[in-house]
């Protein structure tokens, strides 16, 4: 296993001179390729900045992001989209699907947008949506299917371009707890079968215990650090709670 | 409170409606420069030939009937505001603000747009009634020096209409927000429109489609019963055949889908339809042309009847391809995989067939709308040339007399006077003249005196002298006969090919005085006028004097040309004078008729004006109302756009490929109906020109036509432009993040 994410002493500021707002202080941690990530504090602890600093959609302050040797912070403007679209896979909380498209064409988008050969897509779509259970929806809009159902194409949106780095931010933020235990399962599945490397953003304990390790961020700093090892995942949701009250949060959801 | 409130939606309303603003400032100011005309106060130095007055009453009506139009654009732009502000409105109502009270702020905000368009609207418009006071001068023939004046009759008209406009709207929405429920204002913004195929609009367009295919085929039929002969010439019977054929077959293929709709489904015969809806058109637009060409003898009844069905068909015809665009798109895109996943354009496939679908009646209408604007941009210049060369035709005197023997069954009551009664009028006005000519037309042979059937009117003749007197005052060299000679002048309506069939029959002409042969020179085609001819001829002979002494003298004309135009009061009074002397229809059965020149020039210049400029004024107005919704229809779903291209940003797309969608999805929008309009206008116009053929080579000519329909389509091209340039840089603006 190699290191595809190296993050070193991250900072990232806003506002002017008189009035700055540190929305990350100094932060520094790696993810190896394969891991399952994830990442947890309270509002305003910094994480999705984290994350879109990460994602390229925002820049850092200082402080260099290195995914897989390539230096993200040093890439021009012009040359960021063609690096998000070939590296990583995004997953949001409001899926972020198109609601003119079927479930079948919002996946073939990502492989169009990333001039895959017009043969190969059908199938690509078809094998993917096969692994997520969304086969029977293909033709279906955005709009006809359940929340559950439409988080599960973003997974597929986000996994068909095979991405080296997977961000998920609040993925089951909009969710019912079944469609987002659901959910949790299927990216430990494709982080297991695939070896995907997902990192995600999220507040509640129980989508986090889905991790193989938890990064807690409290005023723009990582706070501590917790791995899974051999624990099951409701010894390791225990464990979770235990620092989320060192830290002074309360659980976010029971087990 | 409420007064902050109000500003501060006006004033965000304003942003997000700046093209419907500035589209209604326009239209407030071409209405007060169109009517400005009109005021009491307007005095342009135009000569006293002329007389302004007459221009006011047309004006007003036209402009104010054609601003109606504008009550559309002002309901659809407020009920696309209703829809956006539901949400708000709802969460106001949550709150505990009353629903009459929300009403009342709508309306107080989009009255004080109203109001910042109606005073912009005037301001602009007395610069621009500069523009039209200049248009009005230049066919007057007139100088044009710039003066602004605001008249204040207009500016209350001007702000009377548009206020009552507003008030009818939004009384409209005040009443929608009262009765519409919390709950589903809370979810407006979910709902779409319904998908058209499930509309009913489409089916009683079907209907209406079905019952002119059935008229045009009882008229297919009458048409192959009296006119089919197997000696016609190909292209006849095929224009026969397919003028039946194409409409019972478009018959029959709906008879067989009604059989057997439970198996083939309802969204088979839209496409069958719209194929022949297109045969139909064809079939049907070339009936002028082939007419005229192969001397069909199908009247102008049947040609304005076919006008009918090419307007029928191309309406359907625009329904149809608009339906169908969406599905034709789809099953392209279905059938090409490497089209469908090559870059982008799945996106842009999904935007265009979502919005096809949800707005397919707007579209339509759009398209409609274009079609009717391009048609009047191009046929007023027609139209008004046509008139204006018509008056150059008719009004080649100041005073024009002339009398017809129609109702006259006895050669004893026919006229023998010189109208003193007009020589004593110009002597008593001390109105010299430069030219003055009194004449008679004769019949050749007494014997066709009663021949009274509209194609058996006789040709008349006129003697030598008096023609050549004729010729002098209009500026033409004299010409001259041999004895036993006799020549002809024809009407500039009559076409080459018609004289020389009239001619080569008649080398001799039998006449009381003995048999006459042409003379070398056959035909002189100088415009003399037309009261010269007989009715329903277009032909005159010119026979030697002595020869005209022994024949019977039917009509007696008088032409005079003065030293000064007269002024419109004297012409006024002249005429009347006329009248009282000569009564159109006498006791002896002559019909005697004065045409004077300032008159003449006046009504025409009047009425011209008031068609060029309520034509123009109508294209324009419909131009811009349909480009302001087209354009607002992309930017007022900015929200949603915005939504679905910061996706594709967060999929990877770079910022000049979605410029680049942008492009496209607007070059599609606003290309569509201007293409389907272009298209339709197209056939229209050609099948007018065709009907009006001869009117245009004879009065307008092709190079002046041209010019003018290239001028037209010019200004067409700049307001597309600067619609097109501007919805595209604030659409642009709008989906930035």
């Amino acid at each position: 296993m190699h290191e595809i994410l190296k993050l070193e002493h991250i900072q990232k500021y806003y506002g002017d001179r008189g009035n700055i707002t540190k929305a990350i202080r100094d932060i520094s941690f790696s993810v190896q390729e394969g891991e399952f990530v994830g990442i947890m504090g309270a509002s305003g602890s910094g994480k999705t900045t984290l994350l879109n600093c990460i994602a390229t959609i925002d820049t850092v302050s200082a402080g260099k992001i290195g995914l897989d040797g390539v230096s993200v912070t040093e890439l021009k403007e012009k040359d960021l989209a063609r690096f998000r679209r070939e590296n990583l896979g995004f997953i949001f909380q409001d899926f972020n699907l198109l609601d003119t498209l079927t479930i079948s064409e919002n996946i073939a988008l990502a492989l169009a947008i990333n001039q895959t050969p017009a043969a190969e897509v059908e199938g690509r779509v078809a094998a993917i949506a096969g692994t997520l259970n969304i086969t029977d929806i293909l033709n279906q809009y955005p709009y006809e299917v359940s929340g559950g159902q439409k988080q599960r194409c973003a997974c597929a949106r986000a996994l068909v371009n095979h991405p080296k780095l997977i961000l998920a931010d609040e993925p089951t933020g909009a969710l019912d707890s079944h469609s987002a235990q659901m959910l949790l399962n299927t990216l430990r599945s494709i982080n297991e079968q695939f070896e995907a490397t997902i990192l995600m953003v999220t507040h509640d304990a129980f989508s986090a215990s889905y991790a193989n390790r938890i990064l807690f961020l409290r005023d723009g700093a990582v706070f501590t650090e917790l791995r899974k090892g051999g624990d099951s995942r409701k010894a390791f949701f225990e464990k979770l709670l235990d620092v989320l009250t060192a830290m002074g949060g309360g659980p976010a959801r029971g087990c | 409170m409420y007064a902050k409130q109000i500003f501060q939606n006006a004033k965000r309303s304003a942003k997000d409606y700046l093209i419907y603003l500035v589209t209604m400032t326009i239209c407030v100011a071409l209405f007060y420069s169109f009517l400005s005309i009109s005021s009491r106060y307007y005095q342009p130095d135009i000569g006293s030939a002329y007389d302004v007055t007459l221009l006011g009453g047309g004006m007003k009506l036209a402009i104010c009937l054609i601003t109606l139009c504008l009550l559309f654009l002002i309901r659809f732009v407020n009920q696309y505001m209703l829809r956006r502000r539901q949400k708000e409105f709802a969460v106001q109502a949550v709150m505990g603000m009353e629903q009459t009270t929300l009403a009342r702020l709508f309306f107080a905000e989009t009255f004080i747009m109203c109001g910042i368009s109606i005073v912009c609207g005037i301001a602009f418009g007395v610069v621009c009634s500069q523009f039209i006071t200049a248009m009005l001068l230049t066919s007057y023939g007139a100088h044009y020096r710039l003066s602004c004046t605001l008249f204040p009759d207009t500016v209350l008209w001007t702000a009377g209409f548009f206020v009552f406009s507003f008030l009818a709207v939004g009384v409209g929405n005040v009443r929608t927000i009262r009765k519409t429920k919390i709950v589903d204002m809370l979810a407006a913004d979910r709902k779409n429109e319904p998908a058209l195929p499930k509309s009913r609009w489409i089916a009683v367009v079907i209907i209406l489609f079905e019952i002119c295919t059935f008229w045009a085929f009882l008229s297919g039929i009458g048409k192959a019963r009296f006119y089919y002969d197997p000696r016609l010439p190909l292209p006849v019977k095929l224009l026969i055949y397919g003028n039946l054929g194409f409409p019972a077959l478009t018959l029959l293929c709906s008879a067989l889908w009604l059989i057997g709709r439970r198996k083939t489904g309802a969204h088979t015969l839209l496409p069958a339809l719209f194929g022949f809806s297109l045969l139909n058109a064809f079939a049907a637009a070339n009936v002028p042309a082939l007419t005229r060409k192969y001397w069909i003898p199908w009247g102008s009844g049947t040609i304005r009847q076919y006008l009918v069905f090419v307007l029928a068909d191309l309406l359907f015809s625009i329904c149809a391809l608009i339906c169908l665009a969406g599905n034709f798109i789809a099953a392209w895109k279905e059938r090409s995989p490497e089209h469908r996943y090559r870059n982008e354009n799945l996106f842009f496939f999904g935007q265009i067939i979502s919005r096809l679908n949800t707005t397919a009646q707007t579209m339509t209408l759009i398209c409609m709308t274009f079609t009717l604007a391009i048609v009047l941009f191009m046929t007023a210049p027609v139209l008004v040339n046509w008139a204006s060369g018509y008056l150059d035709a008719r009004s080649m005197y100041d005073v024009q007399i002339f009398s017809r023997y129609n109702n006259v069954y006895e050669e004893k009551d026919l006229p023998h006077t010189d109208y003193p009664a007009v020589t004593e009028f110009l002597a008593a006005h001390e109105i010299e003249t430069a030219y003055d000519c009194a004449f008679p037309l004769y019949l050749p042979e007494r014997s066709s005196f009663h021949n009274r059937f509209k194609y058996d009117f006789p040709v008349v003749a006129i003697a030598l002298r008096d023609y050549n007197r004729i010729r002098e005052m209009l500026g033409f060299e004299p010409i001259s006969l041999s004895d036993g000679e006799f020549t002809t002048q024809w009407q500039s309506t009559a076409t080459a090919e018609e004289r020389d069939a009239f001619l080569a029959g008649r080398h001799a002409l039998a006449t009381d005085a003995g048999t006459l042969t042409l003379a070398e020179s056959a035909s002189y085609t100088e415009p003399i006028g037309q009261t010269v001819y007989n009715s329903y001829t277009d032909v005159l002979y010119i026979l030697p004097d002595n020869v005209c002494e022994k024949l019977l003298p039917v009509m007696q004309n008088r032409y005079i040309k003065t030293a000064e135009t007269l002024s419109y009061s004297k012409a006024l009074e002249l005429e009347r004078c006329f009248a009282a002397a000569y009564p159109e229809q006498s006791e002896t059965g002559v019909s005697f008729s004065i045409r004077l020149r300032t008159l003449q020039v006046n009504s025409t210049k009047a009425g011209n004006f008031v068609l060029q400029a309520s034509m123009l004024y109508a294209a324009i107005v419909l131009m811009v109302i349909c480009l302001t919704i087209l354009s607002l229809q992309q930017l007022l779903d900015a929200g949603q756009y915005q939504y679905r291209f910061s996706v594709l940003r967060k999929l990877g797309v770079e910022e000049a490929r979605i410029h680049k969608l942008i492009w496209k999805q607007l070059g599609v929008w606003f290309g569509l109906p201007i293409v389907v309009a272009t298209a339709a206008a197209a056939v229209i116009v050609g099948y007018f020109m065709q009907t009006v053929s001869v009117e245009i080579s004879a009065y307008i000519g092709p190079d002046a036509l041209m010019l003018q329909i290239g001028a037209t389509a010019g200004i067409l091209t700049i307001l597309l432009v600067c619609y097109f340039i501007s919805t595209w840089v604030l659409f642009k603006n709008s989906i930035a993040e």
